[in-house]
């Protein structure tokens, strides 16, 4: 992810914005708006703040990822030297740009979700603007059967080094079982809200704090993988396949 | 944790910071140097717990847990890393595919031994820590998980490691990753040598740069001594990193926060 954040202008946007990131599973909210004032926003390339914004004042922003999460995502990215990857969920392209902006210039995304209304209004403009639109591929549907459709399709087991998933979390397991064809062994998959607020131990028998607590024991109990489950954002569990 | 000469002085601080502890009666597995109730920076200990109960001990290598529970025997055990750090730093050594790394303060050997077990057969630890004593405690379990070859500990500081290294040109970027878990006013003095010594593309991880959440504490609040002391070091540092051009950065919430540094430039 380039970085060209430095200067006043940053400054005066994270001093706005702070409170609009305010949902944190760390033990307070100035620990929080510490990491991103610190060490999120001085880094955050223009186009990723600008994305940042506009996602922002959309009424359903609550659904987008978080910007330590997309700085981390970045980082893992170019940690693998990832050259082709997944992004099953886009909502406004916010995480979508932050993973273009990590792959080289031949790399690509299939991004899949089920409308591409909030992607066409709001993120794709600016990920124009960014240079890096010729990346992303961008499959409306939902997204079991665009999954499918790919294991299906010749060459494409193994052939991704990277997937995020941030979408219905009813689903995650399924999402799990064709992602473990399309990522490649020693690859990554990401799988975004697994600790949803805290719900799995404040409220753990409230149908989605359940669900969330079924798909963490599943791929904890998965041999075809090695977990690691961050409590950045809403709780982002890493995937690496080894099987 | 300590590893400078001029350490020893400041080494009595864990100590009785460890000596509160006890006194507090926390009989059970000791942990970083958090307030009571607070285990972690998460908000409540009952969510850790889950991340731990869930994710990290069902994977938990045998020989970690052999060697966590040796630590928490130890009166210094609030400097270890924490499991859920240990799984995530085994799993960074994996993904990029490291197999020279570097660890500055090694404790009792469990963010060694984690390191030790995600590198290949032919991998190798650099290890600088002042005490001896500490890892040879936990040496026996790195011994019996058969990965003891991968490991040169060093006892002494670790600047002049450093410095010696930087010496002879064959070094310079020959490291695939570094782990420091040490003197926090030294860490800016540790990574500009390491900017040297890692590749271009490496991987370097300080710890504790959210120094138990106290970095976010106003001046006059209640702290412990020597996480007061130590605060400014951590501030400073943060800061030097986040304007550092030469590495791309991301702090991590991990154990008592974790910044990962990539080498760019």
């Amino acid at each position: 992810m380039a970085a060209t954040g430095a200067g006043e202008g940053n400054k005066a946007a994270a001093g706005s914005s702070a409170s609009l990131h305010s949902k944190t599973l760390l033990k307070s909210e100035p620990l929080y708006q510490y990491i991103l004032e610190s060490t999120v926003f001085p880094r955050e390339p223009d186009c990723l703040r600008e994305l940042r914004l506009a996602t922002a004042s959309h009424p359903m922003a609550l659904m987008a990822a978080s910007p330590d999460e997309v700085q981390l995502l970045g980082l893992l990215l170019e940690m693998l030297g990832a050259r082709s990857a997944i992004e099953v969920g886009v909502f406004t392209g916010y995480s979508l740009l932050a993973t273009a902006l990590a792959l080289p210039d031949d790399g690509k995304i299939v991004a899949i979700d089920v409308t591409r209304e909030s992607y066409d209004k709001v993120g794709s403009p600016v990920i124009e603007k960014a240079g890096v639109a010729h990346k992303i591929d961008f499959r409306v549907g939902l997204a079991l059967p665009v999954l499918d459709q790919m294991v299906a399709e010749e060459g494409n087991k193994g052939a991704f080094d990277f997937a995020f998933v941030d979408a219905d979390k009813v689903n995650f397991l399924n999402y799990h079982e064709r992602l473990l064809q399309l990522v490649r062994v020693g690859g990554l998959i990401a799988y975004d809200n697994t600790l949803w607020s805290g719900s799995v131990v404040d409220t753990p028998d409230e149908p989605l704090a359940a669900a969330t607590r079924e798909f963490n024991a599943a791929i904890a109990a998965d041999g075809r993988v090695h977990v690691c489950q961050l409590a950045i954002a809403d709780g982002l569990t890493l995937c690496r396949r080894v099987v | 944790m300590a590893t400078t000469a001029t350490e020893a002085a400041k080494a009595t601080e864990p100590k009785a910071a460890a000596q509160e502890q006890q006194a507090n009666g926390n009989g059970e597995q000791k942990t970083r140097h958090s307030e009571v109730g607070h285990k972690s920076l998460l908000k409540s200990d009952d969510l850790y717990q889950y991340i731990l109960d869930t994710s990290v001990y069902p994977r938990e290598p045998e020989s970690m847990k052999e060697l966590r529970e040796v630590t928490a025997k130890h009166p210094w055990n609030l400097m270890t890393t924490s499991a859920d750090e240990g799984q995530f730093l085994n799993m960074l050594i994996k993904l990029i595919g490291a197999k020279k790394t570097m660890e500055i303060g090694v404790y009792t050997g469990y963010s060694l031994l984690a390191t030790a077990l995600a590198l290949p057969e032919d991998g190798t630890i650099l290890a600088m820590d002042i005490n001896r004593e500490n890892y040879e405690l936990g040496l026996p379990c790195i011994e019996k998980a058969g990965v003891a070859h991968k490991i040169d500990f060093r006892e002494g500081p670790a600047l002049p490691v450093l410095d010696d290294l930087i010496a002879d040109d064959k070094n310079h970027g020959s490291f695939d990753f570094v782990f420091v878990d040490a003197d926090k006013d030294n860490y800016l003095n540790y990574h500009e040598r390491l900017l040297k010594l890692v590749k271009l593309g490496g991987l370097i991880g300080y710890d504790n740069t959210l120094w138990n959440g106290s970095v976010v504490l106003p001046d006059d609040a209640p702290m412990r001594k020597y996480i007061r002391y130590y605060r400014d070091f951590v501030l400073v540092l943060n800061k030097a990193l986040a304007a550092d051009e030469r590495v791309e950065i991301c702090q991590l919430p991990v154990g008592d926060g974790v910044t990962l540094c990539r080498r760019v430039k």
